[in-house]
């Protein structure tokens, strides 16, 4: 495996998980903010997603990034795909007091930016709860258009596809 | 240490190396299997997944983990074995899981001694536990065969598990326990001295 690459946007750095990390990433799963990605957790659970955040990177080439700003952690963004679903998905977690000031947008387009180059694939999707307006919000912020069939593995979540000529630029 | 600081342990019969992603099916199909039933299975196909992805994962966080256990001759897999530190467990586990079909031959007891010598003369651990179901009779079998005896004093992860401490770095130097260990594995690669067997309960 290549190392976890370091990416720097305008506010923040996008960097590989450490052990440091998890009391903060534990905290957000044992919230309500994790109602519509299949929380809340407990820390135990909350540990087995960690480190497979940190493992997604061997087994795929790519995986999640911790947001650091000024030595503050804000959240989680990554592209995940488990075998289990049809096309790599970019996903976003922001922790409490950190959402409303565009960190996810911010890190997203780094992320996709970075997919399009590394990895040229031929779809990115996010798989959305019906409910989560926020994630939706953004997807369309980003310039993703929903699907017309929902997601092959959770008949629960919209199918957003990015727009790949757009995040490339 | 990361992933790719894995070291290479090499036994008698045993090539031990980090966990790759094209061995993925064979840890799937035992997580999938009734194995895995005292190891929090059997699991899904994303359960599986997301597991394996921790596995690797734990060499990130903690510098250390689980490696894959391969056949010297053949290089196939036949199951892991190393040290297993998720959040909530009270203290370093040295934990092993072997294929369905691999079970029998003395892989895992010599994995799993090669994988605690390691932590005690390459890491410095002072000493290490295994959490083991009460109903697995096998792995308290084979905790046992490592000289491992029930810590009843020891905090368990959560209850229903039963505390087999290791024995310490000097227990094992040189003593009688550590030949009688180096001495069943040698049984194991030479057929000529086969052991008749043991007590199940």
């Amino acid at each position: 495996m290549t190392e976890i690459p370091v990416l720097h946007t305008e506010r923040m750095v996008m960097r590989g998980p450490q052990a440091s990390d998890f009391d903060a990433y534990a905290a957000f799963y044992a919230s309500d903010r994790t109602r519509h990605i299949g929380g809340p957790k407990t820390r135990a659970q909350a540990w087995r997603l960690f480190a497979a955040d940190a493992g997604h990177w061997l087994l795929k080439g790519f995986g999640w990034w911790v947001l650091e700003t000024e030595g503050r952690v804000l959240g989680t963004v990554g592209l995940h795909h488990p075998p289990e679903h049809a096309d790599p998905e970019i996903g976003w977690n922001i922790y409490e007091g950190s959402d409303g000031k565009g960190y996810a947008h911010e890190a997203a387009q780094a992320a996709l930016r970075w997919a399009v180059t590394a990895l040229q694939p031929a779809r990115i999707v996010s798989y959305i709860d019906t409910g989560n307006t926020a994630s939706i919000r953004l997807a369309e912020r980003l310039g993703a258009t929903r699907a017309a069939m929902r997601a092959e593995h959770d008949p629960q979540a919209f199918v957003y596809v990015h727009d790949l000529d757009r995040a490339a630029t | 240490m990361g992933h790719r600081d894995i070291p290479v342990l090499d036994t008698q019969r045993l090539v031990l190396r980090g966990p790759e992603p094209q061995e993925y099916p064979d840890f799937k199909a035992t997580f999938a299997s009734y194995r895995s039933r005292f190891m929090g299975g059997p699991l899904n196909g994303y359960e599986a997944w997301m597991l394996y992805a921790a596995e690797i994962g734990h060499w990130e966080i903690r510098g250390y983990g689980m490696w894959m256990v391969h056949l010297r001759d053949t290089d196939e897999t036949v199951g892991m074995a190393g040290g297993w530190f998720p959040a909530k467990w009270p203290e370093r586990e040295i934990a092993w899981i072997l294929w369905p079909e691999q079970a029998g031959k003395g892989y895992a007891l010599e994995a799993t001694h090669a994988v605690r010598r390691y932590y005690y003369e390459q890491k410095g651990w002072e000493t290490a536990v295994s959490y083991i179901d009460p109903k697995n009779l096998e792995a308290i079998r084979l905790a046992e065969r490592l000289g491992c005896t029930k810590d009843a004093g020891a905090p368990s992860v959560d209850g229903n598990d039963a505390v087999y401490r290791h024995p310490s770095p000097e227990a094992l130097r040189g003593t009688q326990l550590a030949h009688g260990i180096d001495m069943e594995i040698a049984h194991y690669a030479d057929p000529l001295f086969k052991p008749k067997g043991w007590a199940l309960d």
